[in-house]
């Protein structure tokens, strides 16, 4: 469970959030909805401890992120960003193999039994187990996701953020993108998505959280109530 | 890993014969057992000499530059994602040619170590600001490139009108814009070898995490890799090689360009292993085109410089039709 308590964020004196405050389930699909520069973006960096709220904090399965270095709240999310590029000539097997890489081996370091065990099942969990060796510029943007996936859920972090990763996915790669999203969320991941599509939101989501303008306006479980709420609001 | 192995016992013997012929071929021909003799013994003083004091530093000079460039190269390619990656294109070789320049034009008079230090100061300089381009969000690979070769051009510009206006259009200027071996002496390269180690010392605890940077910052940054110290490290000691290279030779070009994506092509992405086999593959690189440079024309000599970019240009051209 990730609890957000009142965090606020400025960047050269605009208030890109204030006082965001809401509960994400630790095993569950969350999405993150709001028009762009609603904060979306801003809400994963601080919990991927890439920024410092500027007041507020949260709270990671108990322990509160004030107490935590940027660094030991990095190993409690993996994340997988939007326009990455991926490095051509990465096959996905290599891409999944970068996953388990552990600086403090640095020059050394190579993947062990466990690590080959766990990139297998990653690889299999995102159905790329006849593509592992394809390199990631002969995949199409739906393999591509799921590479990226197979990567961040390979890291085996609590919790998995992703950042609009599916704007050029036609609507059934990004069906069966939140179908295997789902899966993974109920196998004990936090799996937190921001998203514009409502549509599957509401098929698909376990719990929603609105953010407008830097402020959350609603947050609960996918409904109709939502849906309302939403055509009112944007 | 029997591929690296095999990889590196390959480029060991390339180095060997290399320095075999440095050795035995020139002027004075010698055989591989007089060779031998020379450099065990002082037998026959005047093969002691040549070997010892002609052939010897210079084939030495053609090893440590060439590992310098192709390690410089390598580190800088990676660091800052861009394929372009040279010394000489990012203008790190920039200050360095400037402080030989005034060097060969008689404006400053220094020792060789306090000239070698004085060349990888300068070549920091510019590292530095490579670095600052590099860590800007949104600084793309091609803007990166031509901010290089701005200052590289205006760096060559400056220092061939300082030489032209010493008046020092000498074989010793020829030599440093088209970069050569000839005649260096033990105690031109000796100040290079701290460099080196210094250069190799910064970039082994960078190079592990060099992997996970091409994956961009942020993921970088989740993986726990410190991608800001880890580019700053990468870039500094491609800037203490890329400017000791220049100290020793002058301008070599295409070799820190090229080297890697060679290294690529033999053993494959991982960037440790691309590290590794870019030291000897440049050494061996640098060292064979310097045999060229010596024997082709003999008894005149051409700038290894151009050997590099004869043999450079094309197989760059390959290598960025294949893997660019």
């Amino acid at each position: 469970m990730l609890k957000l308590e009142a965090l606020s964020f400025q960047s050269h004196g605009r208030s890109l959030l204030s006082g965001v405050t809401a509960a994400i389930p630790g095993s569950a699909l969350t999405c993150l909805i709001g028009a762009n520069g609603a904060g979306k973006t801003t809400l994963l960096r601080i919990l991927a401890g890439e920024l410092r709220p500027g007041s507020g904090r949260f709270v990671i399965d108990g322990t509160p992120s004030t107490s935590l270095t940027e660094q030991q709240i990095a190993r409690r999310f993996s994340i997988i960003p939007q326009d990455v590029p991926p490095p051509a000539y990465l096959t996905v097997a290599e891409l999944a193999t970068l996953a388990r890489f552990h600086p403090r081996s640095g020059l050394w370091w190579r993947p062990g039994d466990r690590d080959r065990a766990i990139i297998k099942s990653c690889l299999n969990v995102c159905q790329m187990d006849a593509l592992s060796q394809r390199r990631m510029d002969q995949l199409s943007g739906g393999e591509q996701q799921r590479a990226w996936l197979a990567f961040g859920l390979a890291q085996e972090k609590p919790y998995l953020l992703l950042d609009e990763t599916l704007g050029g996915l036609d609507i059934l790669a990004r069906k069966s993108f939140f179908g295997l999203l789902k899966g993974i969320a109920s196998q004990a991941k936090g799996v937190v998505l921001t998203t514009h599509d409502l549509e599957l939101v509401s098929d698909f989501a376990d719990w929603t959280v609105v953010l407008r303008a830097g402020r959350v306006t609603y947050e609960g479980p996918p409904s109709d109530r939502l849906l309302d709420f939403l055509a009112q609001a944007l | 890993m029997r591929l690296i192995a095999l990889v590196l016992a390959g480029l060991l013997l390339v180095l060997i014969a290399g320095a075999l012929v440095g050795l035995a071929l020139g002027p004075v021909k010698l055989d591989v057992h007089q060779v031998l003799k020379a450099i065990f013994s002082g037998e026959d003083p005047m093969a002691h000499a040549v070997v010892w004091d002609l052939r010897l530093p210079r084939v030495a000079a053609a090893l440590v530059v060439g590992a310098c460039l192709g390690l410089s190269g390598c580190l800088l390619q990676s660091a800052t994602r861009n394929p372009l990656g040279d010394p000489q294109l990012f203008g790190l070789g920039g200050g360095a040619a400037l402080v030989q320049a005034l060097a060969i034009a008689g404006l400053l008079s220094l020792g060789t170590w306090a000239l070698c230090t004085l060349s990888v100061a300068a070549s920091l300089v510019g590292a530095a600001g490579i670095a600052l381009f590099a860590s800007r969000q949104g600084i793309s690979p091609a803007r990166l490139a031509l901010i290089g070769v701005s200052i590289s051009a205006l760096a060559a510009a400056l220092a061939t009108g300082i030489l032209a206006k010493a008046r020092t259009f000498s074989m010793q200027a020829l030599n440093f814009i088209g970069g050569s071996f000839a005649n260096v002496t033990w105690q031109d390269l000796l100040p290079a070898l701290p460099f080196l180690g210094a250069g190799l010392l910064l970039a082994l605890p960078a190079a592990g995490n060099l992997n996970v940077l091409a994956l961009g910052d942020r993921v970088a940054a989740n993986l726990g890799a410190a991608p800001g110290r880890t580019r700053s490290l990468a870039i500094a000691a491609s800037g203490i090689l890329g400017g000791a290279a220049v100290a020793v030779a002058g301008l070599v070009g295409f070799v820190g360009l090229l080297i890697p994506h060679l290294a690529r092509l033999l053993v494959g992405h991982d960037f440790r292993r691309v590290l590794i086999v870019s030291i000897p593959l440049g050494a061996a690189f640098t060292l064979w085109a310097d045999q060229a440079a010596r024997l082709l024309f003999m008894p005149s000599e051409i700038p290894v410089g151009l050997v590099t970019a004869l043999v450079g240009a094309p197989l760059m051209i390959y290598v960025a039709r294949r893997v660019l």
